[in-house]
């Protein structure tokens, strides 16, 4: 095939009759054998896991072509796409899309990330999409967030006072200086997304005892608010085998966070400051 | 005070959920498969691998010893061998080099929390590795 090209070129001839037009050509448009024969459009492969627990079948993962060019910018948009064109079936959670909710934390590409502000990666290779890791699944992407919820219950996330009516209508409010406020800057914007508790392999190994990042962060919150009366309490219930010390500051939450926080920092903190309670 | 580590809270709530689901048949959902680990991460766990090398070779080394074997003959025999040699030197250094840079790094990050940024953990872990296992490859090589 490629033999007609070199005659043309060494006998100078415009010998457009004498060309044979083979299949390989260019101008024909097909494919050489070692390209994938694709649809036109620019395609990305979304490979997502699912289960479902009506069927008896183990987790599996589903492959999904999505064309970028009809599609929006983020993960989530890519998922809606899925969800309302090719596979209804498909589940997760979502609610504000603008990463404040906290609804849509998956792991992308071996990272939790909030989907709704996870950029889908450019070029050629395929994304994975699987659920917040070593978390119990309730169907697809969805895993059971109860024992995290209940975990942020028990570190009594709210002002304590030694005597209630200190801070009532004829005593007045709680007052902070500005100084003071500036210390729960980094730790009240959570939104609880569990990214970073499900991205610690000390939480993966110990989850039903070990809080996690997300939890100890806002401990810290509370126990850093000057306005809060109960710190010694506060500090006195982290300090058991389980709760705080199965942080062995592996800094997966602090790389991981979608929202720049440091849980790492604050749960170093924390045993800091009890380590001066001793 | 509660001053014991030994100290075990009431657990009984995690538990119970851990129980209920791992009866219902859920799945877990994939983690160390999955997940992208950060150089931190792989530095983290390196310091956990170490650590155990260490314990094991020294309880190997130490219950030789006990049973009469010449442990320091036999170390420096299979030092002294051509190939093999440099590379149990290095199974040796290694844990012990890296292992005590770790935890100097822990002990930094104890007494000054304001270093566990995503950036300086980051290239304190480089740092870590790279610095260990030159220095380590060094020792391995070398006769003192």
């Amino acid at each position: 095939m490629y033999s007609v090209s070199r005659l043309s070129s060494s006998s100078g001839l415009k010998a457009s009759s004498m060309m044979l037009k083979t299949s390989a050509s260019k101008t024909v448009g097909y494919m050489s054998t070692s390209e994938k024969s694709k649809p036109i459009g620019n395609i990305k492969y979304f490979k997502i896991y699912r289960w479902d627990p009506e069927k008896k079948q183990k987790p599996y993962v589903a492959t999904y072509p999505v064309n970028l060019d009809e599609c929006g910018p983020m993960v989530l948009d890519a998922l809606i796409k899925i969800k309302n064109e090719q596979d209804p079936t498909l589940t997760f959670r979502r609610s504000c899309r603008e990463g404040i909710c906290g609804s849509c934390a998956m792991n992308i590409d071996g990272g939790n990330n909030l989907a709704c502000l996870c950029y889908i990666s450019k070029g050629a290779a395929d994304i994975k999409v699987n659920p917040l890791p070593h978390m119990y699944i309730l169907k697809d992407l969805v895993p059971d967030m109860t024992n995290f919820y209940a975990q942020y219950k028990s570190i009594k996330p709210w002002l304590q006072l030694k005597d209630p009516s200190s801070h009532d209508l004829e005593h007045g409010e709680h007052l902070q200086s500005k100084d003071d406020r500036k210390k729960l800057d980094g730790m009240y914007e959570c939104i609880l997304c569990a990214c970073c508790t499900t991205s610690c392999p000390s939480y993966w190994w110990a989850g039903e005892k070990y809080l996690g990042p997300a939890v100890l962060m806002q401990a810290y919150r509370w126990i850093e608010d000057s306005r809060d009366e109960l710190t010694k309490e506060r500090l006195e219930d982290l300090d058991d085998a389980f709760k705080l010390y199965r942080c062995h500051t592996i800094m997966n939450c602090t790389k991981t966070c979608p929202k720049g926080l440091n849980p790492g920092k604050a749960i170093a903190h924390i045993k800091k400051r009890i380590a001066q309670t001793h | 005070m509660k001053t014991c580590l030994y100290n075990f809270s009431n657990y009984s709530e995690g538990e119970a959920w851990k129980e209920r689901n791992e009866k219902s048949g859920r799945p877990t959902s994939p983690h160390v498969t999955t997940y992208a680990f950060p150089v931190t991460a792989i530095s983290s766990i390196t310091n956990r691998a170490t650590g155990i090398a260490l314990t094991g070779g020294i309880t190997g080394i130490s219950l030789l010893a006990l049973v009469g074997a010449d442990v320091t003959s036999f170390m420096q025999c299979i030092g002294n061998m051509s190939v093999i040699g440099p590379l149990a030197k290095f199974s040796v250094s290694f844990p012990l080099i890296y292992h005590y840079a770790a935890s100097m790094r822990h002990f930094a990050w104890d007494k000054y929390p304001e270093m566990l940024e995503n950036e300086k953990v980051e290239q304190s872990s480089y740092a870590l590795l790279g610095g260990s296992a030159a220095l380590s490859a060094v020792f391995a090589v070398i006769s003192i």
